[in-house]
């Protein structure tokens, strides 16, 4: 036995004791149960959405989004390190905005990146966009906008007829011929891959562009159905009858208590909760009152009871005269 | 200075043969609350095997192959059983005040293994390529922003969550565990609190 081990069993009576047996046996009935669990029950699988399903189930849902990223209205726009460099919307507590520490690490611009560069790509190939594209980056700033405000307003009176968007009378500019042309784009099931190129095609292996295309209303609809969103637990939640992560719990419900569930820097709150709770935790052999805690609750007894039952017992046997 | 004598010297005092595989325990070890441990580290064993078995077909696999489907379940019930045992483990272990006599690296390093695999989980709801993962790549960056550590850690960024998941990852908590295991060896089982 190490040196401690002799030190801390001094005087312990010990018992016959089969480390690999007993390894083994539960092993075994861990393997049994994981088996059966897995037969019984398999395991989630829901599957992701798709550019190409938003486009064909909800065009005028794909349509918004669109719209609103070239607007320049989408969150990442303004969303501060490390997607842009301002830092208006960068989460902060007590003054301290840790996001800004440390830059923009992964640059977005989702105006160029989303819409108009994979536009200007497919525009080598389709004079009407060309024509359009031309219209619309040769206008100035203000006559975009008004182009893009009146087609998001018209957006929300639009039908849907085969396939085809039928949109309001209205002074569009050549919003529309860009917006039908990311449709096709997303029919076709191409929008991911236009995001996602990049100087090492045909390695892609960053998927940062697409996820985040439509992470706003379309997944929130998507998540609201799934009973995922934040304020119902959000990603400790699994999709169907399954369990989640769980063990997230305390961390998922300091998103349903205010100040974090309402406030523009909750996330900050949570993370900087967390950590406070986690370093508790890590620390707990030193916290005074936490470390006594276990002693007057008890439960130590029950664990034990084997051994004050015996110690009892011993005592008693010690102190009957004649024994 | 002879650094294999001072190995064996080390090795000596603090992890015997009898320590590493002991043939003997302290007679109040005598608890179903002692299995706990052992069942995570039967979880984390499958969790490896099945891993290895998934990494050889890569992360798509199971959306598209029987067989991939059921090693994904084995996978996914053994983070279930996982999670379980480390939690009864924690529970107990502090109802025992189990970092009495000097034990406070176990607890401590017990306490960083389960804040590595919880990471680890993270990871692997972010490579199952599926809804999951897309949801849950959104809505964690956020935090993981707001923290200053998305200059770091991309949720979004596949290949760098695969490879923390598949390699770094698993490697650091096994690490971990094989210290907690030496501490927990070196040190005996806690004597049961005093009444």
């Amino acid at each position: 036995m190490s040196k401690q081990s002799e030190a801390n069993l001094q005087g312990i009576p010990m018992k016959p004791y089969d480390l690999i047996r007993e390894g083994l046996t539960v092993l075994a009935f861990i393997i049994i149960l994981v088996i059966l669990l897995a037969v019984l029950f398999s395991s989630p699988d829901y599957p992701t959405v798709r550019g190409e399903d938003v486009a064909r189930l909800q065009p005028i849902a794909y349509l918004q989004t669109t719209a609103n990223i070239l607007a320049g209205n989408s969150e990442i726009q303004t969303y501060g390190p490390p997607y842009t460099s301002d830092s208006q919307n960068a989460q902060a507590v007590l003054g301290i905005a840790p996001a800004t520490w440390f830059g923009v690490s992964t640059p977005l611009n989702p105006k160029e990146d989303f819409i108009l560069q994979p536009l200007t790509k497919v525009a080598l190939f389709n004079e009407d966009l060309g024509a359009a594209l031309q219209t619309y980056q040769a206008a100035k700033a203000d006559q975009q906008q008004t182009w893009l405000k009146a087609y998001m307003d018209g957006l929300d009176s639009a039908t849907v007829e085969n396939d085809i968007v039928n949109m309001p009378d209205g002074n569009y500019g050549p919003v529309p011929t860009l917006m039908n042309s990311m449709l096709d784009l997303g029919r076709a099931g191409l929008l991911e891959g236009m995001l996602d190129e990049n100087a090492q095609l045909p390695y892609t292996l960053d998927f940062t562009r697409s996820l985040l295309y439509f992470q706003e209303d379309v997944d929130h609809n998507v998540a609201q159905s799934l009973n995922m969103l934040g304020e119902q637990w959000g990603i400790s939640n699994e999709t169907g009858p399954y369990p989640g992560g769980w063990w997230l719990w305390p961390y998922t419900f300091l998103y349903q208590i205010p100040p974090m569930s309402t406030s523009d820097n909750g996330d900050l709150q949570v993370v900087v909760i967390v950590l406070v709770m986690s370093l508790v935790l890590l620390f707990m052999p030193f916290i005074p009152l936490l470390n006594r805690l276990p002693r007057w609750l008890g439960l130590y007894r029950l664990i034990w009871r084997d051994w004050y039952h015996h110690e009892q017992h011993d005592t008693a046997s010690h102190a009957a005269p004649g024994t | 200075m002879n650094l294999t004598r001072k190995t064996q010297d080390f090795l000596k005092d603090s992890l015997t043969l009898e320590d590493a595989l002991p043939t003997q325990m302290p007679v109040y070890v005598n608890s179903t609350s002692y299995l706990f441990g052992v069942s995570a580290l039967s979880a984390l064993f499958m969790l490896i095997l099945t891993g290895i078995v998934m990494s050889l077909f890569g992360p798509g696999w199971y959306h598209v192959s029987k067989i991939g489907r059921f090693f994904n379940s084995l996978h996914f019930w053994s983070v279930q059983i996982l999670f379980m045992a480390i939690v009864l483990h924690m529970v107990t272990k502090y109802m025992m005040a189990a970092w009495r006599d000097g034990r406070w690296k176990s607890w401590m390093v017990g306490m960083i293994i389960f804040f590595a695999s919880a990471f680890t989980g993270l990871t692997g709801f972010l490579i199952q390529t599926n809804w999951d993962s897309q949801w849950i790549a959104v809505q964690a960056k956020d935090a993981i922003n707001a923290a200053g550590a998305g200059s770091f850690f991309n949720p979004l960024n596949l290949s760098q969550v695969l490879t923390l998941h598949v390699v770094v990852l698993p490697l650091a908590v096994t690490a971990l565990v094989v210290l907690h295991l030496f501490y927990i060896r070196r040190d005996s089982p806690v004597k049961p609190l005093a009444e």
